[in-house]
């Protein structure tokens, strides 16, 4: 604000040194112009606020909303008796979203059908670079009825109902259609996680690219989401929050890194406070961390398109920290260039998404993928980006 | 062949400067500060003992530290023995240490070899004594000279000031941890030249007879004062030397103080303490990131909700929370800076929520730091009266470092020993410039 004192320091100065009227002149009719047009934009967003369209997007959202807590105490099997239920309840079909998203934030939506959901068929395209300026994208995929936490790697959250985001026009892609989250100064975005089922489990574990992990209580957790804050549970400077997973005490939280090193844990015996539970090459890092439940297989998907399955039973569980881990390839593989770029418990009738590196979006039956041990078509060189697998919902499977 | 450099080794600021072809290069050492011929004296220990140094240290400790999370953990320290007549019990003594925390910060280092009771300290699982410190910071010093020179760096003159204590023993013990952490940190010849002579190098060399020259090193940290005759180096003496621990980053200080609090509330909000400390803590930039705390946020969102000076809660907020503690102290630098040349100069900042528009006049900053200022001519006027001279008897002063170019202090110097006694060193560190022409010619 400027006061009427500081008014009478500027004349005074320019009483005792005409000189600075100049300088003073410029640095004020700079200020005014600059805040004339801060003015007129605020003046917009009146006109907005005045004129109700504000108000509609507000409630619109208010009314997805009530709509995530009506669906999450279903699950848990209270009753519901919303007072606006009868008249607001938000026309929001159960559909399969499959999102794309890079660090900068920029996030694709693409909405299907469950019936859309062919074996082996490419869903889209991006037509754009596939990793711009270097930020390898991630493929999700969940239902529209999720509530979507946007993770950044500065420990700050973003909550988002899925089914508030615009979907993509077309199934050709680019970047340049994206929602974008942005990212603060110096901030990327690490990680998208669904939530809505989150009140089902008691633990959230969050680990990191260098393998660091810690378990955080329900209640705590939902106390930091409601902050917007979680932490980045990471130690070193150079380590980034890559993952969460929901756990009760007795699930095996299972994390699968790059090189093909996998560490599992009970999740009661995982730390509170952060801790290095996987010794990982300098060159390695964690691409999944999740909970086996109770799916009794999980497929690892290499870079190449191949597909290795293993029975939840070939785990064999860390008995201390920094483990080396439970290798998946084998050595020569390893040294040969073999890497996993993701892997996911799988059950009947699931099926696997895959970002390939032209920027195809392709989905595939599992029990097809496990029974011809590749993806159809795969070159031996590196062609898979990202991989997520989606269970079709209830009654369409 | 060997090189051989000079390092002033400064309680706020440090530089580094090689004698090559006749001229004095003074290295950009610190790529990210302001004026990159300077990096600050400052060591940041990471958890997994990864070292830095300067601003890269500062802009580490700001990204480490804001919004992160704490655990304080009880740990034991000690144990007391309470003797009383006919009573003896021990008690144990705990204290709160954050088990999160990811790195200990070092400052005012220099000032450390002063002391005769600090040996060092806990980082976390390592003891470092306090050559192990100043190496670290050498280190880091020298590979980073190294990787600008592309050549192996094997002698170093130090710069040293003309007492490190009245004590001898402690005197002579302080240069010897500085010779000890040099050799540490890789320099195989290390010798020392005092920072005045050092700074009055350059003249020193044009002088054809004897002359008492008054050195007016006047830098971030410290304003460093010396007396000495110089002109001969086989009869150099020092007839006074004095100081005081104000400079330019207690400038800042004032700017922040006097000019910057009233954008994050200062004035606005009254009746609520926990604010007012936030608020007061601003101008101390180590103790920012600690403010950070969901506690803290808790207490500013409550405020801004109530409506108690929403915007300027909102900038405090920002402040603290968004990590622009970096980009808001060197903007105040940048504008103290542009007095120097010129009568008026804008803070201007805006940022996620913070917009500060500050026209500064040169005039504002002379009355803000104007007690510092009478602190300064007191202090000068002391140091030439313990000197036993009159100013008239002063032949030169040489004045060096980056606030000597502030014009309120170069008309004091010109108004107490007269305008063509006043002599501006021709480089921004004359101290530095000084060690590297002594490295050359006599290492």
């Amino acid at each position: 604000m400027i006061s009427q004192d500081k008014i009478d320091e500027w004349i005074h100065e320019v009483e005792q040194r005409p000189s600075s009227a100049e300088l003073i002149i410029r640095y004020i009719a700079n200020r005014l112009s600059e805040l004339t047009r801060r003015d007129e934009e605020l003046a917009t967003q009146n006109i907005e606020l005045i004129s109700g369209r504000k108000v509609e997007e507000y409630e619109s959202r208010i009314a997805s909303l009530e709509y995530q807590l009506e669906l999450l105490k279903r699950q848990l099997g209270g009753e519901v008796v919303l007072p606006t239920e009868a008249s607001q309840e938000p026309d929001v079909k159960d559909m399969v979203v499959v999102w794309l998203y890079n660090p900068l934030g920029q996030v694709l939506k693409i909405e299907l059908e469950p019936g859309e959901i062919g074996a082996n068929r490419q869903m889209a395209r991006l037509a754009d670079a596939v990793s711009p300026a270097g930020m390898q994208p991630v493929v999700l995929a969940s239902s529209s009825l999720e509530e979507l936490l946007f993770i950044f790697d500065s420990g700050r959250t973003v909550r988002h109902p899925a089914s508030q985001l615009p979907a993509s026009a077309s199934l050709s892609l680019d970047w340049g259609q994206a929602i974008v989250e942005e990212p603060r100064v110096r901030e990327e975005l690490a990680a998208i996680q669904p939530i809505a089922r989150m009140p089902l489990y008691e633990l959230c574990i969050q680990a990191s690219r260098r393998g660091y992990v810690k378990k955080i209580n329900m209640a705590a957790f939902t106390s930091h989401v409601a902050k917007d804050y979680i932490g980045k549970g990471v130690l070193l400077p150079a380590d980034k929050p890559c993952c969460l997973a929901f756990a009760n005490p007795q699930d095996l939280f299972v994390m699968v890194s790059r090189e093909g090193y996998i560490f599992s844990m009970p999740a009661a015996s995982l730390p509170t406070a952060i801790q290095e539970v996987i010794q990982l090459a300098i060159t390695d890092h964690i691409t999944s961390a999740f909970v086996a439940g109770q799916q009794s297989s999980i497929i690892f998907i290499t870079a190449n398109g191949k597909v290795v399955h293993r029975e939840t039973g070939w785990l064999e569980p860390a008995r201390s920290f920094k483990s080396m881990g439970q290798a998946i390839l084998s050595k020569s593989r390893r040294e040969a260039g073999v890497r996993i770029v993701g892997a996911a418990p799988v059950g009947q009738g699931d099926y696997a998404v895959f970002l390939h590196l032209d920027g195809r979006i392709s989905v595939a039956e599992v029990s097809e993928l496990l029974a011809a041990g590749s993806l159809p078509g795969e070159e031996a060189e590196p062609s898979i980006v990202s991989f997520t697998t989606l269970s079709l919902p209830e009654g369409n499977a | 062949m060997s090189l051989n450099v000079g390092i002033d080794f400064g309680t706020s600021n440090s530089g580094v400067a090689v004698y090559r072809d006749g001229k004095v290069h003074v290295l950009p050492i610190d790529g990210k500060n302001i004026v990159p011929e300077v990096v600050k004296t400052i060591l940041y220990i990471t958890r997994d003992y990864q070292h830095f140094i300067g601003q890269e240290a500062v802009e580490l400790y700001y990204k480490q530290n804001i919004n992160r999370q704490r655990r304080f953990v009880q740990k034991w320290t000690g144990e007391i023995d309470y003797r009383g007549a006919d009573m003896h019990y021990v008690r144990d003594i705990y204290t709160y240490v954050d088990e999160l925390q990811p790195g200990r910060l070092l400052q005012f280092i220099k000032t450390a070899l002063r002391s005769e009771k600090y040996q060092g300290t806990q980082v976390f699982e390592r003891y470092y004594y306090l050559s192990d410190i100043i190496a670290g910071y050498l280190r880091l010093l020298k590979q980073r000279a190294e990787e600008l020179l592309h050549e192996e760096i094997s002698g170093a003159m130090l710069g040293r000031p003309v007492r490190f204590s009245t004590d001898r023993e402690q005197d002579s013990k302080a240069q010897e941890t500085l010779r000890q952490a040099a050799l540490e940190a890789g320099f195989r010849q290390v010798a020392f030249e005092l920072e005045p002579v050092a700074a009055a190098l350059y003249y020193e060399l044009s002088l054809s007879h004897p002359q008492n020259v008054l050195v007016f090193d006047f830098g971030g940290g410290t304003l460093d004062l010396t007396i000495t005759r110089l002109g001969d180096a086989e009869q150099r003496e020092v007839y006074a030397s004095g100081g005081i621990g104000v400079a330019g980053s207690d400038f800042d200080r004032a700017i922040i103080e006097k000019r910057m609090l009233h954008h994050f509330g200062k004035g606005l909000v009254q009746h609520d303490r926990a604010i007012q400390g936030l608020i007061d803590t601003i101008p101390d930039w180590a103790a920012l990131p600690d403010l950070s705390t969901p506690q803290a946020r808790a207490v500013l969102q409550r405020a801004i909700q109530a409506g108690e000076a929403p915007v300027r809660l909102k900038a405090l907020e920002s402040l603290i929370f968004n990590d622009l503690a970096f980009s808001f102290y060197n903007m105040v630098e940048e504008t103290k800076i542009s007095l120097s040349s010129q009568a008026v100069a804008l803070a201007r900042m805006n940022e996620k929520d913070l917009d500060i528009w500050e026209l500064y006049m040169r005039s504002q900053f002379e009355k803000d730091i104007l007690e510092m200022y009478q602190q300064i001519e007191q202090v000068l006027l002391e140091t030439i009266s313990v000197s036993g001279m009159q100013p008239r008897q002063i032949d030169a002063v040489v004045k060096t470092g980056g606030s000597s170019n502030i014009p309120l202090f170069s008309a004091m110097l010109e108004r107490i020993f007269g305008e063509h006694k006043v002599i501006a060193s021709d480089v921004f560190n004359s101290v530095t410039a000084g060690l590297a022409i002594k490295a050359s010619q006599s290492m």
